[in-house]
């Protein structure tokens, strides 16, 4: 699965021939181009409200309005990066980024490989089936499910009352809640996350395993020297993309568990920007709140992929 | 060809029968694999087992809900985990009235036609970026990676899909969603794994990039385009909140709207008269019953899906 | 808005607030035909170009004049804020007419409405007997209830605001009321002084609910009036306090002790859910669902509620609760819908919610559990005297009318109004509640009953464009009605009006956000999150940043305009 890189260190090829060379694959890419400029981009330009106190109904639309609201320059930058709320929940993101990256990040490679080795496709299928099936629970149902056994009045708490001792409320418990979270995020996610992997693996050619196999590679060399090389660039892209994504956590599963544990533990950015911002119409702080987790995650993610590249990796794009 | 060969059981496997084995029976494991030892077999089946318990026990609390009278429910304060009289109810609520007979062929429809659009121009466009050092493809990537940053507020999308004149049409919930840069560059990185000697010598017959594409990386690559069409069908398959904000027509809304609506209407307290009419049906296991119909689909496409993750497929091409 | 939001690291956009089944978060609770009627706490801010209310001399010259309907007499009369009761259906030949003719002149028109449970479909029989009975052609655009504010904001945003908008009190939240200001048309050339004498039924609508309705000193809005009677009601479980012989707490300390003694986790039965709400009421907490009713003149002086004794104590004894494990673990978490579940399960015996809940429980648990009984406890005042109530919004949800519009088009939104506003016991309101007899709904043992096809087609939603002064009418129970009536009454006579009741009041922009964080403070202190001395401290700051120069800026309104609570 490495890049087979055959133009690089060339003489430089006009720009004219180069784009007849490439003619085909540029306009391949024009659908999708267009659509993100039409579709993206456009709307994108209205985060200039950012540098404004904006109120889309002073004109006779939200265009408009740009026009009429007053330019403030930094000023709704200074209200997101003064106020200790707002790095409060940049803590907590972060916090919940990492849980996230050490313990649900590996569980669907794990579970790739592991339903990789079985043999038997009707069990294959079965497993498999039933490992995306979280995936689709919405995260009210998993958050009552959660609830339902985990919670002060549930299944646990009340087997455990019934048999004479204390009961337990994990679910309103400020100090585990970042695990908890992170437990609900593997339950629902991490088995939908195995597909990209056994995509993958599907695509590792088998003549390697045998020739491993003939150099008298056990099971676990051979995972180590064929499987694993195989998977590299698709965990090294994920990767990178994950830490470009670092300030995003589980917005509707925090937003619904706020309450429970606190917004102490439980804010993150975005249910941060949606308090404070969107559900007051704040509409400038939001979209500056915003332009500063984008440009967070772009570092971040040019890092990564910066990192990638050092550790051999072809990351998302090359240097 | 050796994995062709490799993939058809081995004589000793076949034994007196030639027909298939049965799909539950374990294939043949190729010679060179050496029988696993009791200690790893015990470990994978107790990890598995215990995965797939996790899962089915909380969806057996959903079945069983969704099947569980008023009575029932009322008795438990919620959730039900032990079954008692099981009763079809709230299915029958649902699926009465024609109301999601409809909105299941809309969802269908756009998850069909969404799904086709949107892997073709991500197909197209991953490829068109695949190889290094063609003209203009960082620019082009950056500009599609801005979109993983820098997103728009509600508003001005809302504006721009109204003046497109895309409101109460079915291209409001396929345009302005059509295009995910992470399923482009998931499938790019897949493309640029591919041996480039195979694509250079076709290039070499004189085989333009449309030809390549279609003969030799795409056939190459079914496992992660199926899984980037099963990641787009299942975006457009569970997508609400678009058509929630850009349709006004109660007769064009999608199953998860519908859906939705139902699950809402079954709060809505009733006069005494409806009370005794409705008899044992529970909000509660209305709502749940939602939850099954949205698993179903999910059912039913995985074989799909799995047809094309089978061991050592046609890949000679990928060098580890 | 991605469809593969489920990959991961895909770009996440428009928050998906409401997940699949999300029923908690905002607090509104759809009754009644996918109508929501519960407002309760949780108000968000007010910002506008025209700042401030209007009221006094003024708002004389704007509100209509009131003549009172005296079509059907009400079997309970209204006394001291309550509603009107109805405890008889009235058998269909003796409906009354209270609109003399057909006043529609047939414009066609869209009205947008926030909608829980599955829309009707257009264009159905229902629409048209409505749409034919009023004389115009309204196509209704019904819109999911849970993301309505979202879909406000951007339909305001836009150049094509539907005819009619529907706005409920609490999607009043950040730059709405500016949006109302600048999108929708004064009403007041149709309806002020005698004018209104024209649709007798919206004449009837009681001026607290017109006063309520002044936005940025114009009649916009067409009110759907409410009693102003708090609206929550400590229910408990009948049936289990009469079994266990468990008298009724009269204080703040009787209630602790019931709770203490009603809990039972390991029989899985706790005693309340959380009764923040009406530890308010009990402690004589001024109102929180409104900014302004949170202000009342204490010896000259403008205090805010959060600057109050009571505020602290109410914040105090609700914690104890907490504290003492009395209350469902489940309304800890706050994330499980619905606690009327828990009550009906037995497992929890006293919870709080909107008096429409008596009825709907009652209604409900008829069919399933015979024993099954509940009530509204009379609010306990926390010393054991009279509980000291604050008056609510006299009026919450309101329908609007495009800026713009033509003058016929506004006078046909006038005759659905005045059609949709006729009192219980006409004609108007059968069509309106029940559809078409024989069609919609059938008569029953002399009570109207919906058919299926009322059930998918008869929508509430026309009671947005304009609502007849408060009744309750319950003839299926009407030992229930009587009850519910008798309980508004008791706390009317308890009742006091705060200083800018009745009056929509826009507050400048900058210190719209002031207050955000009190209603997450209070959860963390009564959950024993956060201290008291916590509140404290926020309120200090609250002073320190605005607070006090907005008590500045209420005291001036109060000198210029006058209060309307009179």
């Amino acid at each position: 699965m490495k890049t087979h890189d055959t133009t690089d260190r060339r003489p430089r090829i006009p720009l004219g021939r180069r784009l007849r060379r490439d003619r085909a694959l540029l306009l391949m890419t024009v659908p999708a181009l267009v659509l993100v400029l039409v579709f993206h981009y456009v709307p994108v330009l209205g985060n200039v409200v950012a540098f404004q106190e904006y109120d889309p109904y002073v004109s006779t639309n939200g265009v408009t309005a740009i026009a009429e609201s007053p330019w403030v320059g930094l000023a709704q930058f200074d209200r997101v990066l003064s106020d200790p709320s707002f790095w409060d929940a940049v803590e907590n993101t972060l916090v919940f980024f990492l849980l996230q990256l050490v313990f649900f990040f590996p569980v669907p490679i794990a579970l790739a490989l592991l339903v990789h080795s079985l043999l038997r496709p009707r069990v294959r299928a079965f497993v498999q089936a039933v490992l995306y099936l979280p995936h689709f629970f919405s995260w009210v149902i998993v958050i009552t499910v959660f609830q339902q056994v985990f919670g002060g009045a549930g299944i646990i708490a009340q087997t455990l009352r019934e048999r004479g001792h204390e009961g337990f409320d994990l679910m309103t418990d400020p100090g585990t809640f970042k695990f908890l979270v992170t437990a609900e995020g593997i339950w629902k996610d991490a088995g939908w996350g195995v597909i990209v992997f056994l995509a993958a693996l599907a695509a590792v050619d088998r003549s390697l395993y045998e020739a491993a196999a003939m150099d008298g590679a056990d099971r676990w060399r051979r995972m180590w020297h064929v499987t694993l090389p195989a998977l590299r660039p698709v965990i090294a892209l994920l990767l990178v993309l994950r830490v470009g994504d670092a300030l995003t956590v589980g917005f509707e599963q925090l937003l619904l568990q706020r309450d429970a544990v606190g917004p102490g533990a439980a804010e993150v950015l975005d249910t941060f920007v949606w308090w404070t911002g969107l559900r007051s119409q704040d509409f400038s702080y939001a979209a500056a709140a915003g332009l500063v987790k984008g440009l967070v995650g772009l570092v971040l993610v040019v890092s990564a992929n910066k990192a990638a590249h050092l550790m051999g990796e072809q990351g998302v794009y090359r240097k | 060809m050796t994995q062709r060969l490799l993939e058809r059981p081995l004589p000793a496997a076949r034994g007196s029968r030639p027909a298939r084995p049965s799909r539950w029976a374990a294939p043949a494991r190729p010679v060179w694999e050496e029988p696993p030892t009791r200690a790893g077999l015990t470990a994978k089946a107790g990890l598995l087992v215990l995965a797939c318990l996790a899962v089915l026990f909380p969806l057996w609390i959903v079945v069983v809900t969704s099947l569980s009278s008023k009575k029932t429910i009322t008795e438990t304060g919620g959730l039900v985990v032990v079954p008692r009289d099981l009763t079809l109810i709230a299915y029958r609520e649902l699926l009465s009235g024609g109301q999601v007979t409809r909105a299941v062929l809309v969802s269908l429809g756009v998850t069909l036609v969404g799904t086709l659009f949107s892997t073709t121009v991500s197909v197209l466009c991953a490829y068109g970026l695949s190889r290094p050092g063609s003209v203009g493809h960082r620019l082009i990537l950056f500009t599609l990676m801005g979109t993983m940053f820098f997103g728009a507020g509600l508003i001005p999308t809302y504006l721009l899909v109204q003046t497109l004149g895309l409101t109460d049409t079915y291209l409001a919930l396929i345009l302005p969603s059509a295009v995910s840069v992470f399923n482009i560059l998931v499938l790019r990185a897949f493309f640029m794994g591919i041996s480039p000697e195979l694509t250079d010598s076709a290039r070499i017959d004189g085989a333009g990039d449309l030809r390549i594409l279609w003969t030799i990386v795409i056939p190459l690559s079914r496992a992660v385009i199926a899984v980037i069409t099963l990641f787009y069908a299942v975006g457009y398959w569970s997508a609400w909140f678009n058509a929630s904000i850009y349709l006004n027509d109660q007769t064009m809304m999608p199953l998860q709207n519908v859906l939705i609506q139902l699950a809402q209407k079954q709060e809505i307290p009733v006069g005494l008269g409806q009370a005794v009419k409705a008899g044992n049906l529970s909000g509660l296991a209305v709502q749940m019953a939602v939850m099954v119909l949205a698993l179903l689909p999910v059912a039913v496409l995985s074989p799909f899906v799995q047809k094309h993750f089978k061991k050592g497929m046609l890949t000679g091409a990928v060098k580890g | 808005m991605t469809p593969n939001a489920a990959s991961p690291g895909s770009p996440r956009t428009a928050p998906s607030r409401r997940g699949f089944l999300a029923t908690g978060a905002v607090a509104a609770v759809a009754v009644a035909g996918g109508a929501p009627l519960l407002t309760a706490c949780g108000g968000d801010g007010d910002t506008g170009k025209k700042d401030g209310t209007t009221s006094g001399k003024d708002a004389a010259r704007i509100l209509p004049a009131f003549v009172a309907s005296d079509v059907v007499p009400a079997d309970i009369p209204a006394a001291d804020g309550s509603a009107a009761g109805f405890t008889r259906a009235i058998p269909s030949a003796e409906l009354k007419a209270s609109v003399a003719e057909r006043k529609g002149k047939g414009t066609a028109l869209t009205v947008m409405a926030p909608f829980w449970g599955t829309p009707p479909a257009p264009g159905n029989p229902y629409y048209r007997a409505m749409n034919e009975a009023i004389g115009v052609q309204a196509t209704w655009q019904n819109q999911d209830g849970n993301v309505y504010d979202q879909k406000l904001g951007a339909v305001l945003a836009s150049s094509d605001v539907p005819d009619v908008v529907v706005v409920p009190g609490w999607n009043l939240g950040g730059k709405i009321p500016s949006a109302i200001e600048a999108k929708f048309e004064d009403l007041g050339p149709y309806l002020s002084g005698d004018k209104v004498k024209a649709y007798p039924n919206l004449a009837a609508i009681p001026t607290d609910a017109w006063q309520r309705s002044i936005f940025g000193g114009r009649l916009r809005g067409l009110p759907m009036p409410a009693s102003y009677v708090t609206n929550i009601a400590p229910f408990y479980r009948k049936d289990l306090f009469d079994a266990k012989g468990w008298q009724l707490p009269r204080s703040a300390d009787e209630f602790l002790a019931l709770a203490k003694e009603i809990t039972s986790a390991r029989a899985k039965v706790w005693a309340c859910g959380d009764m923040t709400w009406t530890a308010w009421n009990m402690f004589g907490v001024l109102n929180g669902g409104d900014k302004a009713l949170g202000w009342n003149l204490v010896d000259g002086r403008l205090v805010n509620r959060i600057e109050t004794p009571e505020y602290l104590e109410a914040l105090e004894w609700t914690r104890k609760l907490f504290d003492a494990g009395v209350v469902h673990p489940d309304e800890k978490a706050q994330n499980q819908g619905d606690t009327g579940n828990r009550f009906t399960a037995g497992q929890c015996l006293v919870y709080n919610n909107d008096l429409s809940h008596w009825y709907a429980k009652t209604s409900e648990q008829a069919a399933q559990n015979p024993a099954f009984a509940m009530a509204a406890m009379d609010v306990p005042g926390h010393d054991g005297g009279t509980p000291r109530l604050w008056a609510t919004n006299p009026a919450n949800i309101w329908a609007f009318v495009r800026k713009g519009a033509p003058k016929a088009l506004i006078e046909d939104v006038l005759a659905i109004a005045d059609f949709t506003a006729a009192p219980y016991g006409t004609k108007e309101r059968m069509l309106t509640d029940y559809g078409t007899e024989g069609v919609h709904h059938t008569v029953e043992d002399g009570l109207p009953v919906k058919t299926d096809a009322g059930n998918l087609e008869v929508s509430s939603s026309w009671m947005f464009i304009a609502s007849p002064a408060p009744y309750i009418a319950h003839p299926d129970t009407p030992e229930v009605t009587r009850a519910m009536v008798e309980w508004q009454q008791r706390m009317g006579a308890a009742t006091r009006k705060s200083s800018f009741y009745g009056l929509t009041v826009t507050e400048p922009s900058r210190w719209t956000g002031l207050m955000n964080d009190f209603e997450q403070l209070e959860k963390d202190v009564v959950r024993g999150r956060r201290k008291v001395s916590d509140v404290q401290q926020a309120v200090s700051e609250w002073k320190s940043k605005g607070g006090d120069q907005l008590r500045d800026w209420y005291r001036k309104l109060l000198d210029t305009t006058g209060s309307a609570a009179g």
